[in-house]
């Protein structure tokens, strides 16, 4: 299965073989938090337990940054 | 996972300290909900008050600003906002053009103030020096003395700002742990001074986690400047943020706890731990003052003796 990834302006094309792949595996294999994090999947707000299907954009939005 | 209230299947969150799933429509309403009953228990607003949104940009002021301009619509309020650009290289500049945009979209006055034009100094100068006291001492006593005037320019009768309960929960434990009773007798959702030079303040996002307001904001499609202040790393609030952010993961209502909690003491510490100050004019600037100077006038005095070069 091949899915996108969008963050700050920057976009990479991954691939994964595992079935029902979720947001949250993609999270946590990119050791970002989902407390700091909003995720969007083909453009709409979607939470961490979403799995992602072939083709998607998977797009992540940074909205704590402390301080 | 469905909405937990109208059965949507199209869920953008699921909150951890109750369990509750909702949908975007139902997440907004909750939130919306929400401050609308904290600004009603807090006795926040009156009809015909003129509140002043202190608006950088982000997405805790530029809610603040969205939601207070709900009660602006139906006639209760009036509102009007200020910018402060602190001079940071890098980071400001995008926030003050977003803030800027809102308030042009809603049709609200609005002013951006310099820390340059206000004291002769920017940020990023003051951190060149060799001796100072940290960003973050300097940004809060600074954007509070350009706030206050603001204020009485605007002729405000109240000032909101954006702070969320990741805000109120550091701001509470900071002060536990440093000791510092005279802080958390002052802390609260209101800020209120016996000088009329002080505009009274209000913070109608106290009660909602600061995910949550940024989701709000990406939700109802609302502008926001995402960045991080490069000087944040350097504050102990962000290490105390820290330790709780680690908590909640495992007790995702910590932070509601210690807010809660706080709430039910701090009438009894305000009684017993609050002095009645008077309040004279700084004889520098002119800006009500405890002291023979304010603490902006002390500061700037205090970097021009340590640096000699000011």
């Amino acid at each position: 299965m091949n899915y996108t990834v969008r963050m700050k302006g920057k976009v990479e094309e991954k691939t994964s073989e595992k079935d029902g792949l979720k947001v949250q595996d993609v999270l946590d294999e990119m050791e970002l938090s989902s407390e700091t994090i909003v995720s969007k999947i083909n453009g709409e707000i979607v939470i961490e337990d979403s799995v992602i299907e072939d083709g998607d954009e998977v797009e992540f939005i940074q909205i704590i940054y402390g301080g | 996972m469905e909405c937990t209230k109208c059965g949507s299947r199209h869920v953008i969150i699921q909150r951890k300290e109750s369990g509750q799933a909702l949908c975007k429509r139902c997440f907004i309403e909750s939130v919306d909900k929400k401050v609308r009953h904290t600004i009603k228990k807090e006795k926040f607003l009156k009809k015909g008050d003129k509140v002043l949104v202190a608006l950088s940009g982000g997405k805790d002021s530029v809610v603040t600003l969205e939601i207070l301009n709900s009660y602006r619509e139906r006639n209760i309020i009036d509102l009007c906002a200020v910018t402060i650009d602190e001079g940071i290289a890098g980071y400001r500049a995008e926030g003050v053009e977003i803030a800027k945009a809102h308030a042009e979209r809603l049709g609200i006055p609005h002013k951006v103030v310099t820390f340059k034009e206000s004291f002769g100094i920017d940020l990023d100068e003051i951190m060149a020096y060799e001796k100072h006291r940290g960003s973050c001492t300097y940004c809060g006593v600074f954007r509070r003395w350009i706030i206050n005037r603001a204020a009485r320019d605007f002729g405000a009768t109240k000032i909101a700002t954006g702070h969320n309960l990741d805000d109120e929960s550091e701001a509470i434990l900071m002060n536990y742990l440093e000791g510092n009773t005279e802080n958390m007798a002052k802390i609260g959702p209101k800020t209120e001074s016996n000088s009329e030079m002080f505009t009274v303040k209000i913070k109608p996002l106290r009660e909602i986690p600061e995910r949550e307001i940024g989701l709000y904001a990406l939700a109802k499609g609302l502008d926001i400047h995402l960045a991080g202040c490069p000087y944040a790393h350097e504050s102990f609030r962000m290490e105390v943020g820290n330790i709780i952010k680690d908590l909640s993961k495992e007790h995702p209502t910590i932070r509601f706890s210690l807010l809660k909690g706080f709430d039910k003491i701090r009438l009894a510490l305000r009684e017993e731990l609050t002095h009645d100050y008077d309040y004279d004019r700084c004889e520098i600037c002119g800006e009500p003052s405890s002291n023979r100077l304010c603490r902006a006038c002390t500061f700037l005095e205090e970097l021009e003796h340590d640096n000699d070069r000011l």
